[in-house]
């Protein structure tokens, strides 16, 4: 664990506790707001640029307790940043702003929502997916819960190449998360769908 | 503002959440951070992202040791939804009657888009007609995220009390003498059959008892204990600082094989942890590590809590001494 000092404690603790529950509530349906992106037409480059902007409104926040739904928070600042950007385009027609609201965004249902919340399996199965050294080392870290220096004296290299090892597998796992097909859902909506109609 | 892309600037985050993980980080660091922090506010969401993505890997800290593993929640989430497709509905003449048996719980979406997740134990009849949506609720409870048609009210009736929603998010569980309702979103109105002139507005975030008689209690939980309070609809019984026979009662609605408190000195113990409706067995085990109390699983149809008769059954028994040493649990 890193040991912060000074007036960074109390940023560094705050940010920490965005992060776990960013982990926890939205990464899992970050997919969900990226496929909702592509069917109103932005491009992966615009919508990287949306979601980051909105991680950003989220990092502002001096605390989340208060977000009780924090898919649908999430996702009403996406949305409302693409209308902003639309906005100011100009050249776009009044329409495709109108229509925006069409495009159905798949809402995660309770039930997802508390799948979403067990996005430790999730994760889990993630680091199986990464390039053998960094999954060893990710894996040393996470789950032996070693030191960056005792995975370094393990394998005899240098606390710089573990470092390095951790960041490509932090890069590695964004992209992951934002790819994330719907498996952790599908276990559920199989099930949903076979519900009666009222 | 740099002139950097968005993944840019994510890979140089997940260099920053890296050198954070290294354990040397020093005020200097700290510094330089703030620096490339200041320099464009994109950044800031970018180490939160790259971070979560880190901190996503570490095993989710369990409300006390008394929570279930995460990954058995969602097996039990699943396996609750499972055992509902078992449970049959009925058509009657004027609308469609769903019914759950003990320990189902189902989520049923209804023609006009609303969705229904209907707790344990419930019969409930749905009437979409053309002016008005309507539920009955003859016993038990359910939580409604309704699809918005200011044309047609929805409206849920528990007995004598009656709340109308147009678009929003709620849930009704019917009692002896009245109903409970909490508002996870927007606001409903509710009133007493009785006394359809005199209506209350509930807004998301509260809760209330209303009496047939019209008698209202309400209170403004936090968004948390709203979570806490509904989160039947994923199969887990979320207690946080809770009692032991308020536990137990919840326990009880879901199971055949109930929990008896036989200890009456753990009654207004209190507890926390997340827990799979349909195991009153974990919870008693949890009991059971958590204030060193016996079981007695002898009988299949109860579990008995703090009787010491059948001691040579729990494994391990502890001493009274081990009473709290795990912290898991909080005196009042």
């Amino acid at each position: 664990m890193a040991s912060e000092t000074g007036g960074g404690t109390i940023d560094a603790a705050r940010r920490r506790r965005t992060a776990v529950w960013v982990a926890r509530e939205i990464l899992p349906h970050e997919h969900r707001v990226r496929a909702w992106l592509r069917r109103s037409g932005t491009t992966a480059d615009d919508a990287d640029e949306l979601i980051q902007e909105a991680y950003c409104r989220l990092a502002m926040l001096e605390d989340v307790d208060h977000i009780d739904s924090p898919y649908a928070y999430f996702f009403s600042i996406v949305r409302n940043l693409l209308v902003r950007r639309l906005k100011r385009q100009r050249i776009v027609p009044l329409e495709t702003i109108a229509e925006i609201d069409a495009y159905h965004d798949d809402r995660p249902s309770p039930e997802q929502l508390a799948a979403g919340r067990l996005a430790y399996g999730k994760a889990l199965d993630l680091i199986a997916l990464l390039p053998e050294r960094c999954r060893r080392i990710v894996q040393l870290r996470k789950i032996e819960g070693w030191s960056q220096r005792q995975i370094a004296e393990h394998l005899g290299t240098t606390e710089k190449a573990v470092e390095k090892q951790v960041w490509l597998g932090v890069r590695f796992l964004r992209q992951a998360w934002s790819r994330a097909e719907q498996d952790a859902d599908d276990l559920m909506s199989g099930i949903e769908q076979r519900g009666g109609r009222g | 503002m740099t002139g950097q892309s968005a993944s840019e600037i994510a890979d140089e985050a997940a260099a920053w959440v890296a050198r954070l993980d290294a354990g040397d980080w020093s005020s200097e660091d700290e510094a330089r951070l703030d620096q490339w922090l200041a320099a464009d506010p994109r950044r800031r969401g970018a180490l939160l992202h790259a971070q979560a993505c880190w901190v996503a890997l570490d095993r989710p800290a369990a409300p006390g040791r008394a929570a279930v593993p995460r990954r058995g929640l969602i097996m039990a989430a699943g396996g609750a939804l499972a055992a509902s497709v078992a449970g049959g509905f009925l058509w009657l003449a004027r609308g469609t009657t769903y019914r759950t048996e003990l320990g189902e719980i189902r989520r049923v979406p209804l023609a006009d888009g609303s969705t229904a997740t209907i707790n344990s134990d419930t019969r409930l009849e749905v009437i979409l007609a053309s002016r008005r949506r309507e539920v009955r609720i003859a016993s038990g409870e359910a939580w409604f995220r309704v699809a918005k048609d200011p044309a047609r009210p929805f409206v849920v009736e528990a007995g004598q009390v009656v709340v109308q929603a147009v678009g929003t998010a709620f849930s009704v569980r019917r009692r002896d003498g009245g109903a409970d309702i909490v508002v996870t979103e927007g606001v409903v109105q509710v009133w007493a059959a009785q006394a359809d002139g005199y209506r209350t507005s509930l807004v998301a975030g509260q809760s209330a008892f209303f009496g047939d008689n019209a008698a209202v209690r309400i209170s403004d939980a936090s968004p948390s204990a709203v979570d806490r309070a509904l989160a039947w609809r994923s199969g887990a019984i979320d207690l946080s600082g809770q009692t032991v026979a308020h536990a137990v009662d919840d326990f009880n609605r879901y199971n055949r094989r109930k929990l008896v408190l036989a200890d009456p000195r753990l009654a207004g113990e209190q507890i926390d942890g997340i827990f799979r409706t349909d195991d009153p067995e974990g919870f008693a085990k949890a009991l059971h590590d958590s204030f060193g109390v016996a079981l007695d699983t002898s009988d299949a149809d109860a579990i008995r809590i703090g009787h010491a008769k059948n001691i040579s059954d729990v494994e391990g028994s502890s001493s009274p001494t081990s009473l709290h040493q795990h912290g898991k649990a909080t005196r009042p």
